[in-house]
Parts: structure tokens; C-alpha cells; sequence
């Protein structure tokens, strides 16, 4: 089994959607072990990056490289296996809600799983996979639902399967797509430190893409800001300056002034001023 | 919009109101027909709707089974045909409908495999059609020439449109179900075989199972009728009364048939709802 660093890295990037730039030449780097928040308004450009970094989205241009290897010249056997290793937490959950939580956590695994292999363990898991899935549930603490029907679960708890389902992936890289944007404020802070603790007890390269300015800037040593698919800023969260942030919350409607987000501006002033 | 679509429906309507008259008149369908045919063996079989014979109602040779037993017996036969065929026709269901899947077949692959699929694609929608469009009863009269009485070839020409039905079906059921874990799981390299049996056909499942459990219940049918070609079925029974003028067996082995879809309907209604969970 090959044995990855976990760094990611794009270059000029570019994605475009029916004429239009969801991505406009990107180039970013995390290293082996990083945790970075990537921040921006909806429709920035946000699902689009974390997407080319497993090439669930293909870019029209520009490279995304996995510890110095470019996803687009990858075989077939060679991608899905590099795909495995990159956990993923999608911002709609994408689980199954008629099967039960430990089936939603092994879907983690069926990348390398061969068909057989697969079924076998969906239907008959051995107790060593029951063993590590209970563990991992354990770890984002629902060890008790192993058996629930993903559906009776409630949304936070649903959200943590899925955390669940990336972990059982034994990843390099952790990518998470707007995880809190469906929970209340409590339990966001909760699970992003849930992710970072976990990331940074395994070693994980993790990114996070949110639009709560606040989280990121009390959680993350690292921002990336995103706007109509441009990189706006990549700094560490002491040396951002306030304007920059007003420039990435900056309605496109009206580019005299940042009155898009009240809310962020308020956090601004609280922040930065 | 809406209004535009009212509209829509309107013509629609009309134009098949207008294609039934006229399909009708073609036809000269003239409602006379039903009072003038024979009505004295119409009241002898209707009468005994409410009083389906209990017992035989001619002479049997001594030590067959009582006409009760007989009709369970038959019922037993019937039920034991169709679920042959449904077995079958579910695994060969799932299995075509995935290839017959418009999303599977041609959404998930590139480059060479595309075409390759594509043709795969279109072979197998053509096939589909191509044994649904030919009535079990047909298929049994085909392979009776073919092969005289023989339990395999009843079995396989129930089997044989249902597959093609249940494969148009389930690949159009697979194609509606919700894409996103599907998506998700092929983006951590889940493979496209590995996605439709493991994520999109337990979304589907409850769907999948309810118009199964429709088509047993049509092949209940099927089967019963497949008595008249000399398969011990119900319908071999009820051709057999129904020669000798024994109405009231006839109803007998009909309430026998009725009470078989009741009990497969109350059963799988209750399936679903415990499915649905």
C-alpha cells in the first residue's frame, strides 16, 4: 500500500460552469498536517475548490496535485485509491438514510473493497470492522447509534456519521464542505473543534469551508478567502487585515460598499477594528 | 405556466375522448350484444356467485381429494409458478436495469468505456422491449410448441416479460433516486457497480420492493391461467368445471384466486409499512 503525505496542492486552477468562472486561476498549497478554513459567500467558489481536490469536479485548467502527483494524469485504479485516502464530509451530508449507521460508515471504506469484499462487509461486517467503526463513533461520540437507522437520527447526529464515514476512510487530507451550515451556533463550535481535535491527533491535513468569519478566525491559525471563484486572500489569521475581510463580504451588486452580511460586518468590527 | 398546462391537458383529453368514439364506431361496438347473447347460461353462472359449491357437483371417482383441499392444492401450484418467476425475473430485473440505467451506463463513463456502454446501454433497452412486448400467454403458447408441457418453460415465459417490465421500471425507479450520496461515495472510490448495489438500490428499496410485490401479484394471475394450457394451476380446474357447467366450482376456484391477491396485498402493504419505518 502506498503511503501518502497528505499535501494538496492547486495551480491555476480554473473551473468554469456554462460560461461562468465558478473557479479563476487558484493556486494554493497546504502542507502534510495543516488546518485551514476556507471562507467566503455563498456561491464563492467554496463546494467548487474542495471539489477539484479529489476531482469529483474537473478543472478546464490548472493542476490539483496530491503530494506532488496531478490528479488528472492518475489511472483509474490509482485515482480511486488516492480518492480513499481524501476524506470527504459533504454539506448535504450525502448519507443513506434507510440504512443503519454502521452501513454508512463502511461506505467509507468501498473504495478499496472489491465488490465482494464490499457486500460482504455491508451484510456480514466481520468484528474487527464492527470494532472500528464502533471505535470511530466513538470518537465523535454516537458509538451508541452504531445499529440506529441513519434517518431516526437527529440532524447533529447524522453530521457526525458522516464525519464518521471520512474517518473510517483512514484519510491523508480531510475535506469538509460547510459542515456547520445547518447546525446552531453551540453545536458548530462544537464540531468544528470535533474535526480539528481528531485532524490534529492523526496528523490530517484539514480543510474546512465555512461562511462564519468568527469560527474561523478563533479556530484557524490559517484563512483562504474565496470570492466569484478568486482567491481574495491566503494569510495567517494574525496578519489579515480587516479591509480585506470587508473585500471578500463586499456585495458584487453594489462594489461601493461592504453592506452585504450585517451580521459579518458586526463581526468585524469586533474583530478588527 | 399553469395556465398554459391546463390548456395542455385539455386538448389531451379531448383528443383521446375523440380517438375512443371513433376506435368504438370502427369496432361497430354495440352495447345490444350483451342482452341478446345467451342469458340463461349467464344467470345459471352468476347465480352461484353467492353459493360457490362446497363440494364437488358431478360424479368423481372414489378417493380424490375433497374440491376444497383440490382448490388449495391448485392455489398452492399458483402461487408456487409465480414465485418461480418473480425470483427470477427480480435478479433478472435488477441486473438489466442497472444497464438499462440512462444515468449509470451513460452519465458514469468516459472516454473509450463510454461507447462501449452506450451500446451496452442501447442492446439491452431494445432486448427489454423486445420480451415485454410479447404477452406471458404468448410466450407459454410459443414454448409449448417448442418444448410440449414442461414446468421450466411455463416458468420461464412468465419470467420473461416480467423481467423486461421490471428492468424498465427499476432502471427508470434508479434513475429518479437522489444522486447525492451516490455522488459522494464514487467521489471516495466507490466503483459505478459498487454504487448502484450498495447505495442507490437500498434508497430505492422500498419502491423496488412495492412494484415487485405488484408484479407477483400479476403473475398470480398469469399463472392461473396458465392452468388452461393443462399446468396444474387454478385455471385448470376452473376450465374443467367451467366445461362440465359446475358453476358453482367455477366460483369456488375464482374466490380461491381472489383470496390468494388479497392475502399477497394485506402482506406486502404490511412489508412496506415496515419498511418505511
Amino acid at each position: 500500500m502506498k503511503i501518502l503525505g497528505g499535501s494538496l496542492s492547486l495551480t491555476n486552477v480554473s473551473v468554469s460552469y456554462r460560461g461562468v468562472n465558478a473557479l479563476d486561476r487558484v493556486t494554493l498549497a497546504l502542507n502534510p498536517g495543516e488546518a485551514v478554513a476556507l471562507i467566503g459567500l455563498s456561491g464563492a467558489g467554496k463546494t467548487t475548490l474542495l471539489n477539484t481536490c479529489n476531482a469529483l469536479t474537473k478543472p478546464n485548467s490548472g493542476t490539483v496535485s496530491i503530494d506532488g502527483i496531478e490528479l488528472g494524469k492518475m489511472g483509474g485504479r490509482e485515482l480511486k485509491y488516492i480518492r480513499s485516502r481524501i476524506g470527504f464530509v459533504h454539506q448535504n451530508l450525502s448519507l443513506v438514510p434507510n440504512l443503519r449507521v454502521i452501513q454508512n460508515v463502511i461506505f467509507g471504506r468501498l473504495g478499496r473493497r472489491s465488490f465482494f469484499g464490499g457486500a460482504k462487509d455491508m451484510l456480514f461486517p466481520s468484528s474487527k470492522v464492527v470494532e472500528k467503526v464502533y471505535g470511530i463513533l466513538d470518537s465523535v461520540g454516537i458509538a451508541e447509534k452504531i445499529y440506529e437507522r441513519t434517518d431516526h437520527l437527529s440532524g447533529g447526529q447524522q453530521q457526525r456519521v458522516a464525519i464518521a464515514r471520512a474517518l473510517f476512510q483512514d484519510p491523508v487530507i480531510l475535506l469538509a464542505d460547510e459542515p456547520i451550515s445547518s447546525v446552531d451556533p453551540i453545536r458548530a463550535k462544537a464540531t468544528i473543534s470535533l474535526i480539528k481535535n481528531i485532524c490534529k491527533k492523526k496528523g490530517l491535513t484539514l480543510c474546512v469551508s465555512m461562511h462564519n468569519l468568527d469560527l474561523a478566525t478563533t479556530m484557524f491559525p490559517r484563512l483562504i478567502g474565496l470570492r466569484d471563484g478568486q482567491l481574495i486572500f491566503d494569510k495567517t489569521t494574525e496578519t489579515l487585515q480587516g479591509d480585506e475581510i470587508s473585500e471578500l463580504f463586499r456585495s458584487p451588486e453594489d462594489p461601493t460598499g461592504p453592506d452585504l452580511l450585517t451580521s459579518n460586518q458586526a463581526l468585524l468590527k469586533t474583530n478588527f477594528d | 405556466m399553469t395556465r398554459n398546462n391546463t390548456g395542455q391537458r385539455r386538448v389531451i383529453i379531448i383528443t383521446l375522448g375523440i380517438a375512443g368514439i371513433w376506435a368504438a364506431t370502427t369496432l361497430k361496438l354495440n352495447p345490444s350484444d350483451l342482452l341478446t347473447s345467451n342469458t340463461a347460461i349467464i344467470q345459471d353462472f352468476f347465480s352461484r356467485a353467492l353459493s360457490p359449491a362446497l363440494d364437488y357437483e358431478s360424479q368423481v371417482p372414489s378417493g380424490t381429494d375433497p374440491l376444497l383441499v383440490k382448490a388449495l392444492g391448485a392455489a398452492w401450484q399458483t402461487i408456487l409458478f409465480a414465485a418461480a418467476a418473480t425470483g427470477l425475473s427480480l435478479i433478472g430485473g435488477l441486473v438489466f436495469g442497472f444497464l438499462g440505467s440512462s444515468s449509470l451506463m451513460i452519465g458514469s463513463f468516459r472516454g473509450g468505456t463510454k461507447y462501449v456502454s452506450v451500446f451496452l446501454y442501447a442492446t439491452v433497452r431494445l432486448l427489454m422491449t423486445l420480451i415485454r412486448s410479447i404477452h406471458e400467454l404468448l410466450w407459454a403458447v410459443l414454448f409449448l410448441a417448442a418444448f410440449g408441457i414442461s414446468e421450466l418453460a411455463a416458468v420461464l415465459a412468465l419470467a420473461l416479460p416480467c423481467t423486461g417490465i421490471l428492468a424498465k421500471i427499476f432502471s427508470e425507479l434508479i434513475d429518479e433516486t437522489p444522486r447525492s450520496a451516490a455522488h459522494a461515495i464514487q467521489g471516495i472510490g466507490g466503483s459505478t457497480i459498487q454504487v448502484y448495489f450498495f447505495v442507490l438500490i437500498p434508497q430505492a428499496i422500498p419502491d423496488l420492493l412495492a412494484y415487485g410485490f405488484y408484479r407477483f401479484e400479476c403473475l398470480l394471475r398469469s399463472s392461473a391461467v396458465l392452468g388452461f394450457f393443462g399446468y396444474p394451476t387454478l385455471g385448470f380446474y376452473i376450465a374443467a368445471s367451467f366445461e362440465n357447467l359446475n358453476y358453482g366450482e367455477v366460483w369456488s376456484y375464482l374466490y380461491t384466486l381472489f383470496l390468494m391477491v388479497a392475502i399477497v396485498e394485506l402482506w406486502s402493504s404490511q412489508l412496506r409499512a415496515a419498511l418505511k419505518g
